[in-house]
């Protein structure tokens, strides 16, 4: 039964073996997706191509389903699988940053490597900018610890949160998605640009 | 009359549609988070394996063994009467308390609980191992079959076979050494009522940190 590595079916080693070939066939789908180019990832923003919107809603909407029904057929212990920590000031920041980076450079960090990777001179440029901030972001640390752990909320699930149960929240995230996906590409018919 | 045709955008739409459905209409708590199967433990249940002769705990009494910890499951007051050398008072009340996670987290010592007998001993023992932890034992008839077999062993008579008569002569010598000792009738004044510190327990799988995620 799942997590692997928690009840120690695979060691960490091959959990890394196996990261680094999952690593490359992401990579490899994110590029053929058309996510080396910055121009079609901003078009999530304008309403000319929405590929960002569906591949990673598309990407929760499996793994919510997935991990649930796993967990529904005794294949995955739920209580085991990591959640992310929450620091609701920094998860705030942190996306304003994230979000305007995104906007201005046309790139988020996991898709500017895909472009350097076949040569995109934009992304490469975006990396470096990437390596800068988290250079003044570590080196600066003292100054934003503070803010950086304020507002701490644990490990929440929004779920629980809502206090709703787990597999509800994920019929609304697919009712949620499925929306989206009808909107954006009314939205990419509405708004369309010849070539980008 | 327009023909209704069936897109892939159509399909995949259903599909998750459906199994959103299905997951919200199953009840939450269809996965068990016990480790063990109800079949799982009835064969162990049948085996015996949990019991643990009081000739085994007597040598490792004897010995002083670091890696055994008795557990009386029995209230307080009783405890506080009469123990085991060694023994932690976990009253069966407070079994789930999250402070004897450690207790139990671990795969280095050997839990062996008795009782008075060996019912209440059996229930800690089976809540447990359904919850998943291992290294637990139940000492075989408890404390009445204890001071029957280890402190006032019956003598053998002529017609026993030498291995009853090695037998009681184990039991008495136990009961000897332990008499002194093992009636441990003031907890209060006696030191050695804690265990013998032995290095800490690796927490086994279950509790390992998790980590990982993206960022």
């Amino acid at each position: 039964m799942g997590p692997l590595v928690i009840n120690e079916i695979i060691s960490e080693n091959t959990n890394l073996l196996l990261a680094f070939f999952i690593g490359i066939a992401f990579g490899f789908v994110l590029e053929q997706g058309g996510f080396s180019s910055s121009r079609k990832l901003a078009g999530v923003f304008y309403g000319y191509d929405a590929v960002v919107l569906k591949v990673f809603f598309t990407g929760a909407v499996t793994a919510a389903l997935g991990m649930l029904f796993m967990s529904l057929f005794g294949w995955l212990d739920l209580s085991l699988v990591y959640v992310n920590e929450t620091y609701l000031t920094s998860a705030i920041l942190g996306g304003i940053v994230m979000g305007a980076g995104f906007i201005m450079g046309g790139y988020c960090p996991g898709t500017s490597f895909c472009g350097a990777a076949i040569g995109k001179i934009d992304a490469m440029i975006f990396v470096i900018g990437l390596f800068i901030g988290v250079f003044i972001f570590a080196e600066g640390y003292p100054l934003w610890e503070g803010i950086f752990k304020a507002n701490f909320m644990g490990y929440p699930k929004i779920s629980e949160f809502l206090n709703i149960s787990e597999g509800f929240f994920a019929l609304i995230l697919v009712i949620a998605a499925v929306t989206m996906f009808w909107g954006a590409e009314w939205a990419e018919k509405k708004f369309p640009r010849e070539e980008y | 009359m327009k023909k209704l045709t069936f897109t892939p955008r159509m399909l995949l739409t259903t599909i998750l549609l459906i199994m959103g459905v299905i997951i919200a209409a199953v009840p939450k708590n269809t996965t068990t988070p016990y480790k063990l199967s109800a079949d799982q433990i009835l064969d162990e249940i049948k085996s015996g394996t949990q019991y643990l002769e009081p000739e085994q705990i007597a040598q490792m009494l004897v010995e002083k063994d670091p890696y055994l910890q008795l557990i009386d499951t029995r209230p307080q007051s009783e405890f506080e009467k009469f123990n085991l050398n060694g023994a932690i008072n976990i009253p069966i009340d407070n079994l789930l308390s999250t402070e004897y996670i450690e207790v139990f987290d671990q795969d280095v010592k050997l839990n062996v609980f008795y009782s008075n007998g060996s019912t209440q001993a059996n229930e800690a023992w089976m809540l447990l191992r359904q919850l998943g932890y291992s290294n637990i034992y139940v000492l075989r008839g408890g404390l009445n079959y204890w001071a029957e077999a280890i402190l006032n062993p019956t003598p053998p008579t002529g017609l026993s076979s030498n291995d009853e008569i090695a037998r009681y002569n184990f039991r008495r010598a136990a009961g000897q050494t332990l008499g002194a000792e093992g009636l441990d009738s003031a907890p209060s004044e006696g030191n050695d009522v804690k265990t013998v510190k032995v290095p800490a327990p690796k927490p086994v799988g279950k509790k390992k940190k998790v980590a990982g995620g993206c960022s």
